[in-house]
């Protein structure tokens, strides 16, 4: 059974920053907690499983599991990215084992049910015995795949499992809204502009950490020349994303002076700033004139994480021959600022073992925006 | 496809299963079917029919819309 915080507990947590307390270990450390904060936080609402481009073509699939549950994602025949149960509607099998295209149905490997790329039951052997292939207690149509509800968003694929949350675009509006200048395709060059961190560290302690600029002189001191304490800003949107931004990014620029192409028809102000918001649970994202990101934390365990790390520019020249050293350059900078937080994320979840610890006490200026996430996690375990 | 002593024909099918090959496994399937249909054994040609059609739709031949049509007919879908 689920467990709820009670008032008492919680009352620290929501406290405002300058008085509140963080959320306790156990929420780090304690396998129960880890499955309430699954139902509640990740299966509840809309959570990241996977990236669009990962199944480009009509007729792509890739199975995904997300916290146990098993997935996958199909681009149907009509171009559509769907979101279905990855298990077979007769005996519970697993129906898609390898990401790849499916050039007709999908047959479950067991007895051969068939399913359209929508998920439509197609055909059922022998279900009425040797050749006969239906049966008046078979009702095909109630039959098909479970569809779990999903939407693609800066082409993070996310899904909301409980089926419960409002609509992405009613939930997420605010965040939409905010970075609608970006909203243009999104152009990724494969391999060389991804890759993955195994982090031993709790999902949420990654979170925590992105959300905040007061650790970028100290842990990330090659970044302080263009992104100085004093430039960032507070993000905040209570109950669905926090983070920070910068007034002086600098574009990445080689020798010759070469940049990746800027974003189609983008407002001024993005001339010198960037914005890095953590969507609540499981989504960061970060948005700069010229390239974006986006990292989606897998929870493998209560101590450990799979970082997915995409980069992609907003203009297609920059995936051309001419750009390919400075793209490699540009992930190698967020590989290295990304593996420089490792330490602290693993070193925040060994202190997390403290049964001493309180929780611990917000810079009520530089935390606010990771106090607003405890306040959405502790809200929610409510 | 040329004919296939019934012997030949296991052979091939456990081959085409084992290579995964389902729009072989159509085509071999549909081959035995209509051996027999041809001896008017409804029941066997029915079963085949129906492992040539469930191979065809993984393929995504259009056969699949024959093999159908044929059960159809006789009141096995
Ligand atoms: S479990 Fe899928 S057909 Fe039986
Ligand atoms: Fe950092």
């Amino acid at each position: 059974m689920d467990q709820r915080l009670t008032d008492e507990e919680l009352a620290p947590v929501l406290e405002p920053v300058a008085t509140a307390r963080g959320l306790p270990n156990r929420h780090y450390v304690d396998q129960t907690w880890f499955e309430t904060e699954r139902d509640k936080l990740f299966f509840d609402g809309w959570a990241g499983i996977g990236f669009a481009k990962d199944v480009p073509a009509n007729g792509d699939a890739m199975p995904i599991t997300l916290l146990g549950q098993p997935l996958v994602a199909i681009r149907g025949r009509d171009g559509k990215l769907r979101v279905f149960l990855n298990i077979c509607r007769h005996r519970g099998m697993i129906l898609i084992r390898e990401a790849g295209p499916i050039r007709g149905a999908i047959r479950c490997p067991y007895h051969s049910w068939c399913y359209d790329l929508d998920g439509a039951l197609k055909a059922t052997p022998h279900v009425g015995g040797p050749g006969h292939n239906s049966h008046e207690a078979i009702h095909r149509e109630d039959l098909g795949l479970v569809e779990v509800p999903s939407y693609v968003w800066r082409d993070v694929i996310f899904i909301n499992i409980s089926g419960e949350a409002p609509p992405f675009e009613t939930a997420h509006r605010v965040a939409i809204e905010r970075w609608r200048e970006f909203d243009g395709p999104l152009f990724h060059s494969g391999a060389d502009s991804g890759f993955r961190l195994d982090v031993a560290t709790n999902w949420k302690l990654a979170v925590e950490n992105y959300c905040e600029s007061y650790h970028l002189p100290w842990v990330h001191p090659g970044l302080n020349s263009y992104s100085r304490l004093e430039d960032h800003y507070n993000i905040e949107e209570p109950g669905a994303f926090s983070g920070q931004g910068t007034t002086v990014y600098r574009q990445l620029a080689d020798e010759k002076g070469l940049v990746f192409p800027d974003t189609p028809g983008l407002g001024d102000r993005w001339q010198t700033a960037a914005e890095y918001i953590a969507l609540y649970p499981n989504v960061l994202f970060g948005v700069h004139r010229d390239h974006s990101f986006a990292i989606l934390l897998e929870p493998v365990a209560i101590d450990r994480t799979a970082e997915h790390v995409e980069i992609y520019y907003h203009a297609e020249e920059a995936l051309e021959e001419d750009h390919t050293a400075l793209r490699a350059r540009n992930s190698a900078l967020w590989e290295t600022v990304f593996k420089e937080d490792i330490f602290v994320v693993e070193g925040m979840q060994r202190g997390r073992h403290a049964n001493g610890f309180d929780g611990g006490k917000f810079s009520p200026v530089m935390d606010s925006p990771t106090h607003m996430f405890h306040r959405w996690v502790a809200t929610r375990l409510a | 496809m040329p004919l296939l002593s019934p012997a030949a024909l296991d052979a091939a099918l456990l081959d085409a299963h084992a290579a995964g090959d389902s729009a072989r496994l159509a085509a071999l399937y549909g081959k035995a079917a209509s051996r027999f249909n041809e001896t008017a054994d409804i029941d066997a040609a029915c079963f085949y029919w129906t492992q040539a059609l469930v191979f065809a739709l993984e393929a995504g031949l259009d056969e699949a819309g024959d093999y159908a049509e044929r059960l159809r007919r006789l009141g096995r879908i």
